[in-house]
C-alpha cells in the first residue's frame, strides 16, 4: 500500500539579500528552481536578485513533505508576495540585521501580510546578528507584541542547513499546536 | 539604477518605445524594463503603471526563463500572455551587453509575427545605435 505524504508549503520572505535563495538552496533535496536575474540598483549591493520565485523541495521523512518557496525581497515585487503566499501553510520572514533599519523592515513585512498572519504560521529569522548585534532579538519581539503578535524570533545563519530547518521546524510546530487547538476548540 | 550607461540605455529605450507604438497598429502600450524589473521607457495611449507593469513582466519573464531550463528547451525568446480583450507580447533581448525586456500590450486584432517582427527591428537598431 502506498504511504500518504503530507504536503506543505512554506513561503520564505525578507528584503533583499536576507538570504531567502540561500536558505532554499541549503535545504532543497534537488537543486532549486531560482529565477535570478542581474541586479541593476546599485543600493543593493549585490550581483544577482530573485524577480519572479525560489522554489526547492525537502523531504523530512515520517511522511512530511515540504516546498518552499521564496519571494523577491524588493517592494515592486509585492504582487508575487501575495500570490506566493496563497494556500502556504507558513511563513518565515528574514530580516538583515546588518541593514539600516531592520525593524522597520520586519514592520513592513508585517503590514503586506497583515491579512494572512491570522491563518498563517509565521516565524522570524534574523540573519548576521554576529556583525549587527543591534536591534537585539528581545526587540524583536517586542516589536511583534506591540502588535499583539507572539512569534518565534530566531537569530539565524541561512548558510547553515541546520538553522533553516530550524525555522521550518518552528512553522511546522506552530501549525501543528494550531490544529490541536482548533479540533479542542469546536466553536473556536 | 541611474548611471551614465542607464541614462543612455534609457534615452535609446524611449526612442525605440516611440517607434514600436507608432509601427504597431494596434498597439495600446509599450514599456521597456531591465530584466531586474525597472521600467526604462514607456510609450501608448492606454494608461498604465509602467513601474508595476516593468516588475511583473520581469517576473514573468524569469519565470518562463526558469521552465525553459526546466524542460531543456533553451532560451525564451518571446511571451504572450492571450487574454480576452487584449495581448501582452513580451521579448527578452541583450541590448549593448543589458539584459532587456520589452513588453507590447495589444488588442486582438494585431498579428503577432508582425509584433515579432518589429520586436526583432527594435532589438537591432537599439545595438545598432
Amino acid at each position: 500500500m502506498a504511504t500518504l505524504t503530507a504536503q506543505h508549503k512554506i513561503v520564505f520572505t525578507g528584503t533583499p539579500g536576507a538570504g531567502k535563495t540561500t536558505a532554499i538552496a541549503m535545504l532543497s533535496d534537488a537543486p532549486p528552481v531560482v529565477t535570478d536575474v542581474r541586479n541593476t540598483d546599485a543600493a543593493l549591493g549585490k550581483e544577482n536578485t530573485t524577480v519572479g520565485l525560489d522554489f526547492g523541495q525537502v523531504d523530512l521523512g515520517d511522511g512530511q513533505c515540504v516546498r518552499l518557496f521564496g519571494t523577491p525581497g524588493q517592494l515592486r515585487f509585492e504582487f508575487m508576495w501575495q500570490i506566493i503566499a496563497t494556500d502556504a501553510l507558513g511563513l518565515v520572514i528574514l530580516i538583515d540585521n546588518s541593514r539600516p533599519d531592520p525593524l522597520g523592515d520586519l514592520a513592513a513585512y508585517l503590514d503586506a501580510y497583515e491579512a494572512l498572519l491570522p491563518t498563517l504560521s509565521c516565524v522570524v529569522g534574523i540573519g548576521r546578528t554576529l556583525d549587527c548585534s543591534w536591534p537585539a532579538i528581545d526587540h524583536f519581539g517586542d516589536a511583534l507584541a506591540a502588535r499583539g503578535l507572539v512569534l518565534p524570533v530566531l537569530a539565524v545563519d541561512v548558510r547553515r542547513r541546520e538553522d533553516v530547518l530550524m525555522l521550518v521546524d518552528a512553522v511546522l510546530i506552530q501549525a501543528e499546536m494550531r490544529a490541536s487547538s482548533d479540533s479542542s476548540c469546536p466553536h473556536h | 539604477m541611474s548611471s551614465p550607461l542607464t541614462t543612455l540605455l534609457a534615452e535609446q529605450a524611449q526612442q525605440a518605445a516611440r517607434a514600436l507604438f507608432a509601427e504597431v497598429d494596434g498597439a495600446r502600450a509599450i514599456v521597456i524594463a531591465t530584466a531586474d524589473g525597472f521600467d526604462l521607457a514607456h510609450a501608448g495611449h492606454q494608461p498604465i503603471d509602467p513601474a508595476r507593469l516593468a516588475a511583473m513582466v520581469s517576473s514573468v519573464s524569469a519565470l518562463g526563463d526558469a521552465a525553459s531550463r526546466e524542460t531543456g528547451i533553451g532560451t525564451p525568446r518571446f511571451l504572450v500572455i492571450e487574454s480576452t480583450e487584449g495581448r501582452l507580447v513580451v521579448r527578452c533581448m541583450q541590448v549593448q551587453g543589458q539584459a532587456l525586456i520589452v513588453v507590447v500590450l495589444t488588442d486582438r486584432s494585431v498579428m503577432l509575427g508582425l509584433v515579432w517582427n518589429r520586436l526583432a527591428a527594435a532589438e537591432q537598431l537599439m545595438n545598432a545605435a
